[in-house]
């Protein structure tokens, strides 16, 4: 009896190790290119980790960084919006001897010294998405930018399909004079004409990003403009709270292009009966851009095989009408705060944001 | 702290409010009267029902920490702790329940229970510790972030329906956050100016030296003003938690400045003493009114800051000037605040 349970046992476990080594290899087999042979430590540095898209991004970059074996070490500082703190994190980073940075520069040119002296240093480092000034060589590895410009352009044509002979629209983004809103813009004009009138104080209606702050501009808005037939924002999930202003006042939602967000799909699932104009389209909100970000530091720092891509472009995700790429998607089982178009599993972003 | 020192004129200071109109109230009225005609004029959008109804609930929201901020600011303090308090109050009440309807009311006595710690800290240190009101409410903001973290780790989430109802919803096409700040109001109205705890409070405000030599208990009625303080922000809080559907976990930062704002707006020397709920609340209305309008004009986003500061700067200027005379030629107080 005891025998054989030993016996057993000896036979499992032999059999565990063996696939266990072979998922190993299995695993071996599957180190993507851009991780090459030389070993290295990689920091992901954020500017400021207090919101569920971070936290989704943070666990994107991770995920990717665990794709490489030879990462022999992986850190991560939040520089929770504190430009000197964010400076700190990155100089002390390189002093600890990590080889690659990965930075979410949200303070945009005030860390691009930090990011230049640890570039002079000899490590590699990458800031990704916002953009620091400096140039590539002299003061940074490589930037790994994002194409607001071709999301303005997706949001232009969406809006000449739905609506040929132009129309009001207004456009709310973050920050007054941030870069990512003044590019998103650009994109619309080039493809929408003089037909398309933008009803809000050029450039864009300040909101940052703050759904109270939102709520109060819209109801401005609404009361201000008889005629809004597109609203188009760069972060859809901070409008979730003020849509309702509109059946508020007796009106229609209008059709509605911006980035994706589970609480925006799930919204419009519940009111596209009852307002006949809410049309959705959303291009993905780009939690992505960190693995490009991740896999060109990880390439250099290991002598991998570069990505091709030097610029993350957000793909349209979801689209009402024509329900191409996809249709409206939504989650109700899981946090409004994830976001179905990253890569990401929506179970693992569930588990990012603390829920 | 020695009792002899008492001026025979620190006495009377009470029996001072009974005027029946304050001076305050007529100056917030008037001048919410005429931004209301410029915004009829300039901006009629702006005064329309469907406007008013989607901004009043962030008018009773900077009413109600402004309520919370007066009754510090009575007793010469500042509470600088707001900003966490409300974000830890929004945390709590759409983290805690995580969208289940069941665990609204939990959530909203954890609140409280928060906001009673925070509020017993903050007068104890600066009551009976007599550290600085501003450096203690500080520390105490500091702390509330922290736990605002550890609920939150800084991730919005979403409110849950039945709150979403409750302060988000309406009541005849009256918002009923409005009815909140009404409730707050005159509650607090009522209990500064019609009760015996309230008169004391407000007596000690004006004059805690004259207050201890008629033996109140001042230690004790300071440390309350952080307390009731406290509670005003959990409601504002809770509020802001049903209002936006998905708050972030920084809901209170913005809320600061304005609270002090519409108590300066409103009148209450920030010396402390004599407080006018019902002029804070009206001065609510007009801050906000006067944002709305800016929005509406659709003045530059740089402007618009620049006409709120330019109102604040205003509002004190003028208070700052009566203030100065009222007390020389009414009450007596500036000795009594020399001689501390």
């Amino acid at each position: 009896m005891k025998y054989s349970s030993v016996a057993k046992g000896v036979a499992f476990s032999l059999a565990a190790t063996v696939m266990a080594f072979g998922a190993t290899n299995i695993a071996r087999a599957e180190v993507p290119s851009w991780c090459g042979p030389k070993k290295a430590t990689l920091a992901l540095l954020d500017g400021y980790g207090g919101n569920s898209w971070r936290q989704v991004t943070t666990a994107s970059g991770k995920q990717t960084v665990e794709l490489c074996p030879n990462i022999t070490k992986y850190e991560y500082a939040d520089g929770q919006g504190d430009t000197q703190k964010s400076i700190s994190d990155i100089k002390s980073m390189a002093a600890k001897g990590v080889d690659a940075l990965v930075v979410f520069g949200d303070a945009g040119p005030a860390v691009l010294p930090a990011i230049t002296s640890v570039f002079k240093a000899g490590k590699v480092i990458v800031p990704y998405r916002v953009n620091v000034g400096g140039k590539e060589g002299t003061n940074y590895s490589k930037f790994i930018g994002s194409s607001f410009v071709d999301d303005g352009e997706s949001w232009g044509n969406w809006i000449k399909s739905i609506l040929p002979k132009g129309g009001n629209l207004l456009f709310l983004s973050g920050p007054a004079g941030n870069s990512q809103g003044l590019d998103e813009l650009k994109g619309m004009k080039n493809v929408l004409g003089p037909e398309y009138v933008f009803v809000n104080q050029a450039p864009f209606a300040v909101t940052n990003w703050d759904p109270a702050l939102t709520q109060k501009v819209l109801t401005a808005e609404i009361a201000k403009n008889a005629k809004i037939d597109v609203i188009v924002s760069d972060f859809g999930p901070s409008l979730v709270g003020a849509l309702p202003l509109f059946s508020k006042q007796g009106k229609s939602i209008p059709a509605l292009a911006t980035s994706d967000g589970n609480s925006l799909g799930c919204f419009w699932n519940e009111n596209q009966a009852t307002n006949p104009d809410f049309k959705l389209f959303t291009v993905a909100t780009g939690n992505d851009n960190v693995r490009l970000a991740v896999q060109w530091a990880v390439a250099l720092a290991t002598k991998g095989v570069p990505p091709k891509d030097e610029v993350f472009k957000a793909p349209a995700f979801e689209n009402s009408v024509t329900g191409q790429p996809k249709a409206v998607q939504c989650r109700k089982d899981l946090p409004g705060a994830i976001y179905l178009s990253s890569e990401l599993p929506a179970e693992d972003q569930a588990k990012a944001v603390g829920k | 702290m020695n009792a002899s020192p008492m001026t025979p004129d620190a006495l009377p200071q009470p029996g001072v409010i009974t005027m029946p109109v304050a001076r305050s109230f007529v100056t917030v009225v008037i001048s919410t009267l005429f931004l209301l005609v410029v915004c009829a004029i300039f901006a009629p959008s702006s005064v329309s029902w469907g406007a008013l109804s989607g901004s009043l609930p962030f008018a009773a929201i900077i009413a109600i920490v402004g309520l919370g901020q007066l009754l510090v600011v009575q007793q010469g303090g500042f509470d600088l702790s707001l900003p966490g308090a409300v974000s830890l109050a929004v945390v709590v009440a759409t983290h805690y329940p995580q969208q289940n309807d069941a665990l609204l009311f939990q959530a909203v006595l954890l609140a409280i229970a928060f906001a009673l710690t925070a509020g017993f800290l903050n007068g104890v240190l600066v009551s009976f510790f007599r550290l600085n009101a501003i450096i203690a409410t500080i520390g105490t903001n500091a702390l509330l972030y922290g736990a605002v973290f550890a609920v939150s780790g800084g991730v919005p989430s979403i409110t849950t329906n039945l709150l979403a109802d409750i302060a988000g919803g309406e009541i005849l096409e009256i918002p009923n956050s409005i009815f909140f700040a009404l409730a707050a109001m005159a509650f607090v109205s009522f209990m500064l100016k019609k009760t015996v705890i309230g008169r004391r409070f407000e007596a000690i405000g004006a004059n805690p030296l004259a207050g201890r030599a008629a033996g109140l208990r001042v230690r004790i009625h300071r440390m309350m003003a952080y307390v009731y303080a406290q509670l005003l922000y959990c409601m504002a809080g809770v509020l802001i938690a049903g209002i936006t559907r998905e708050p972030t976990a920084f809901q209170g930062d913005s809320l600061l400045l304005p609270s002090v704002a519409v108590v300066v707006l409103g009148g209450t020397s920030l010396l402390g003493g004599r407080g006018y709920p019902i002029s804070t609340v009206v001065s609510a209305f007009f801050l906000n009114q006067l944002s709305q309008f800016a929005l509406t004009v659709g003045v530059p986003f740089s402007a618009q800051t620049i006409i709120q500061a330019l109102a604040l700067g205003f509002g004190i200027g003028v208070y700052s000037i009566r203030w100065t005379v009222n007390v020389r030629k009414s009450t007596g107080t500036k000795n009594v605040e020399e001689n501390k």
